[in-house]
């Protein structure tokens, strides 16, 4: 296999005063290049740890972490590192750095001190590619939240990263913010065959990702494509974590007997599900 | 009994300023106690600018905020007595914690209302009992705490001061699936006890279709809907249109309607669901 990313072994520790607090705990990943990977968790799991010290801006207090084969822990990797794994944070306010969204676009690609000519091109493909060109004039503060999300995820589009690491991207947006940057995601994804690490708390948000990560006390829980960690409906729950309305859905008429397959997760297999259902039971025509 | 009556409510930001933004226009209408209300649309609709006018935060350009049936800025010099009886807890509200215990954090509130040393304690005491809070952090810094237990924290600064009314904004916003039901349950709980009326700021369909009984719904400034949950959620194309949606469970019966499945659209939670696709299969079977 393929890996971008290769997390062997880390041991994360933070210290506060004398308090030691370990966050992840000999913990193991592979992300495969051009794989689309969900991680889930709830706060204080070590997933937003997890996030930074695959993109380079945390490093393991032992074991190692490799992006595209280079060890994040040398200094001297810095900017290769930085420069093939891009992350975008929570709070699009926090992000953006100009008075004018392509100048904030272009700031990743100066400082990897790219000729003019190609940064201009740089900076026009990534403001498309978010569907954002229409605004590359415009003052950042005066978009909305997802706008403004959509420009900090074309900054990192324009250094050309191979690999984003998105931290919770949808957790301050409105459901439409949500839905725009969800889609730019998924092409980023698909069109241009970026790979992507995505930490969220909206289950919905997993339903198009090749893999899901569960983490717990700085541990993996569940690994594996969506539909098979949602048929462990039991195990999320316990640890706090929601599935899918869908899923929820068939796994509580499952439990009341009736025959219906696990870890069902987009709305139209729900559907469907639920229809083969009725029409099984004789239930669902007009006489019924 | 209290009741809160909005009236011809206009605001205009930065008036007679380059900048100059009508943020809500002529919204009218009255809730009384008891009712936990939804006040859900996108971002920039106008939802916090109009709840910040229930308590005298912001002052409208016309119209008026009638609390039970009295303007509130009837006299201007009473209006920090209105802020006792209408209270609220902003977006992040853990970011504002400042003492330096627990206690002190949630004392705060009540001290400021002129409150017998005896009446701060116990109602200290009994709001900390209501949101889970132990004693042992109680004796607590604020910042030792985790994010779910300083939005509690947070939360009980303000229900310690017993409030008549209370208006939360995005109160579940960045917590995980757990964090984010102790909240909405003890909202819940807090109306139960006291009656009070309360709004939610949301941008969570599936939570406001467990919580709230009324939703209103802004848009672009203007009061789009005010109604039960039930006729506003029957209207997803309207929603759909202003940015919004209907929970993911309810797109599932909408689609089963599609199909020619005699459903009942009006269902919102997934327990609602089941309980109804139950019965629904069971009406099938005694019909064989």
């Amino acid at each position: 296999m393929d890996n971008i990313i290769e997390v062997s072994d880390v041991t994360f520790e933070y210290t506060d005063n004398d308090n030691v607090s370990t966050v992840l705990k000999n913990l193991s990943l592979s992300v495969e290049r051009g794989s689309f990977t969900v991680i889930l968790g709830h706060n204080g799991s070590g997933k937003s740890t997890l996030a930074k010290l695959m993109s380079g801006l945390l490093k393991p207090d032992s074991g190692t972490v490799t992006v595209d084969g280079i060890t994040t822990a040398d200094e001297q990797n810095e900017i290769e590192v930085h420069r093939r794994v891009g992350m975008v944070f929570q709070n699009p306010d926090n992000q953006i750095v100009a008075t004018i969204v392509e100048e904030d676009v272009a700031f990743g690609p100066e400082n990897l001190g790219l000729p003019p000519n190609v940064i201009r091109e740089r900076v026009d493909s990534a403001l498309k590619t978010v569907d954002m060109y229409d605004y590359r004039l415009h003052a950042p503060h005066k978009l909305s939240g997802g706008q403004k999300q959509r420009v900090a995820i074309a900054g990192i589009i324009a250094m050309e990263p191979e690999c984003i690491v998105f931290d919770e991207p949808t957790s301050m947006l409105d459901p439409k913010g949500r839905r725009e940057v969800m889609d730019t995601i998924y092409r980023l994804n698909k069109e241009k065959n970026i790979t992507i690490v995505l930490i969220t708390h909206y289950m919905e948000e997993v339903e198009k990702a090749d893999r899901v990560v569960v983490m717990d006390s700085g541990e993996i829980l569940l690994d594996g494509k969506p539909s098979d960690v949602f048929s462990q409906v039991e195990k999320i729950k316990e640890i706090g974590l929601d599935v899918p309305q869908t899923t929820e859905l068939l796994y509580l008429l499952k439990q009341n007997g009736y025959e219906l397959p696990d870890g069902v997760i987009a709305t139209g297999d729900c559907v469907s599900e639920l229809l083969a259902l009725l029409r099984r039971e004789n239930c669902g025509n007009t006489e019924c | 009994m209290a009741t809160l009556s909005v009236e011809n409510l206009t605001y205009v930001y930065g008036e007679k300023s380059p900048f100059q933004k009508t943020a809500i226009e002529d919204v009218t209408f009255s809730a009384k106690s008891g009712e936990i209300i939804g006040v859900i649309g996108h971002t920039g609709s106008g939802k916090s600018t109009l709840v910040q006018h229930f308590n005298g935060l912001l002052k409208a350009n016309s119209g008026k905020v009638l609390l039970d049936g009295a303007d509130i800025w009837e006299n201007p010099k009473e209006i920090r007595k209105i802020r006792f009886k209408i209270g609220m807890v902003f977006q992040y509200p853990e970011y504002q914690l400042f003492e330096e215990t627990v206690y002190k954090d949630i004392a705060f509130g009540p001290t400021n209302m002129g409150l017998s040393a005896e009446d701060i304690n116990k109602r200290v005491l009994d709001t900390a009992q209501m949101l889970g809070i132990t004693a042992e952090m109680l004796e607590k810094s604020p910042f030792d705490l985790s994010g779910g237990e300083k939005r509690r924290v947070a939360i009980a600064g303000v229900m310690a001061m017993q409030p008549e009314i209370i208006v939360f904004d995005e109160p579940t916003a960045g917590l995980d699936p757990a964090g984010r039901d102790i909240v909405l349950e003890k909202i819940k709980e807090y109306r139960d006890r006291t009656g009070a009326l309360v709004f939610i700021v949301s941008h969570s369909m599936e939570d406001m279709a467990r919580v709230a009984d009324k939703l209103l719904v802004m848009n672009s400034g203007h009061l789009s809907m005010f109604d039960t949950v039930k006729k506003v959620f029957s209207n997803p194309q309207k929603l759909k249109k202003i940015g919004l949606n209907v929970p993911q469970v309810t797109k599932v019966f909408s689609a089963l309607k599609e199909k020619g499945i005699p459903v009942d659209e009006n269902v919102f939670t997934v327990n609602d669901a089941v309980s109804y696709l139950l019965s629904f299969l069971k009406g099938g079977k005694n019909n064989d």
